[in-house]
């Protein structure tokens, strides 16, 4: 594949969207876009004076949240980090038709399209829901049909990022269902929260663990194609569990994003 | 997920896809795909799968299988470093 010298370049903010209390959705324009593959991200830099008086720069990656159908523009869906110093800024100072500087589309690895098939299932914890979401977005804007389930770990039913379009894909297309486990959440509002469950829905109040695994993927046995992406320690114990029922190394694809939160 | 204090480095670890940038712009193509071989344990990984710390003063890039250390990138204001001695070799598609 062709591959174009990485450059910076500025893009401007066309639309910035609450998703979570913590995350949000940010429109960039640019002015060289080139469609993406999903799963790949792109770099976001920042340099003073935006950060420091110095000329200190600091950059991060984010997952593209968009499909590359999306011609012209890019999402990339950022959780707030506390002690962060490139999160904070992106949900806290910045407005639509501000610039940021960005680079990509990076990375060739964690990436998935309709070419390479399925059946798929995608694990997510927490955030690591971005890049999956960008080839869910992908799969549905070519209206493809191999069977397709996510599993979503998150603390609680109100940090489910994208939750109304997962919902609604599943309603829609018969080839694509969504589980949900949420880590934290106390019975009393798991219950309140279920009172209409979606059709077929099935949840979980417990870590992704390997009864939890077993169920989801049994349809596609040792066929499914799986794309991990989540905090560091979610990653390394469902992808240990995976390798323990003998699902072949090579149909696992990871992404670890470090701590949680981060 | 809860942060482990006894397993910090653990949870602090990503993977290549989160340097595949820094990688990018040194190689000047994808490297996430390319293939590194350990120089202690033989096996081979896709650079996106491997082990990195990039909380250093420079990136640490380490065997899955044997943790050993493969890479290190340093950026200086002027200069790029990549130390890759724990690599027996990177092997990566030739560009038609």
């Amino acid at each position: 594949m062709e591959q174009p010298v990485l450059q910076w370049q500025a893009g401007t903010v066309t639309a910035i969207r609450p998703e979570t209390l913590k995350t949000k959705s940010f429109t960039l324009a640019l002015p060289k876009w080139m469609a993406h593959r999903p799963g790949q991200h792109y770099d976001v830099r920042l340099t003073a004076p935006v950060t420091a008086p110095d000329g200190y720069q600091t950059q991060r990656s984010y997952s593209i949240a968009s499909a590359p159908e999306r011609m012209g523009e890019l999402e990339l869906t950022v959780e707030r980090i506390e002690d962060g110093e490139v999160s904070p800024y992106l949900h806290d100072v910045l407005v639509p038709g501000d610039q940021l500087e960005v680079r990509g589309p990076i990375g060739g690895y964690f990436v998935w399209e309709v070419s390479l098939g399925g059946p798929l299932l995608l694990i997510a914890g927490g955030s690591g829901v971005v890049p999956l979401m960008a080839m869910l977005r992908h799969r549905a804007a070519q209206h493809a049909t191999m069977p397709t389930r996510m599993l979503y770990s998150s603390r609680t039913a109100d940090d489910v990022i994208y939750r109304d379009e997962l919902d609604a894909l599943a309603a829609s297309d018969r080839t694509f269902e969504v589980f949900f486990s949420f880590t934290r959440q106390p019975p009393e509002v798991f219950f309140t929260f279920t009172r209409q469950p979606p059709t077929g829905w099935t949840g979980y109040r417990r870590r992704i663990d390997a009864a939890m695994l077993g169920e989801v993927i049994k349809p596609f046995d040792k066929r499914a194609r799986v794309y991990l992406c989540g905090p560091t320690l979610l990653v390394e114990a469902v992808a240990n569990t995976l390798v323990q029922m003998e699902l072949p190394t090579e149909q696992i694809r990871t992404e670890r994003f470090g701590p949680s939160g981060a | 997920m809860e942060t482990d204090e006894g397993d910090m480095n653990t949870a602090l670890m990503v993977d290549g896809n989160a340097v595949a940038g820094q990688l990018q712009q040194i190689f000047g193509r994808d490297m996430t795909m390319a293939m590194a071989r350990c120089a202690a344990c033989a096996r081979e990984a896709e650079m996106g799968a491997l082990m990195v710390f990039t909380q250093a003063p420079g990136v640490v890039l380490r065997c899955p299988a044997c943790q050993a250390v493969i890479a290190r990138i340093v950026e200086t204001p002027s200069a790029i470093y990549l130390e890759a001695r724990g690599a027996a070799f990177l092997r990566m598609a030739a560009q038609p």
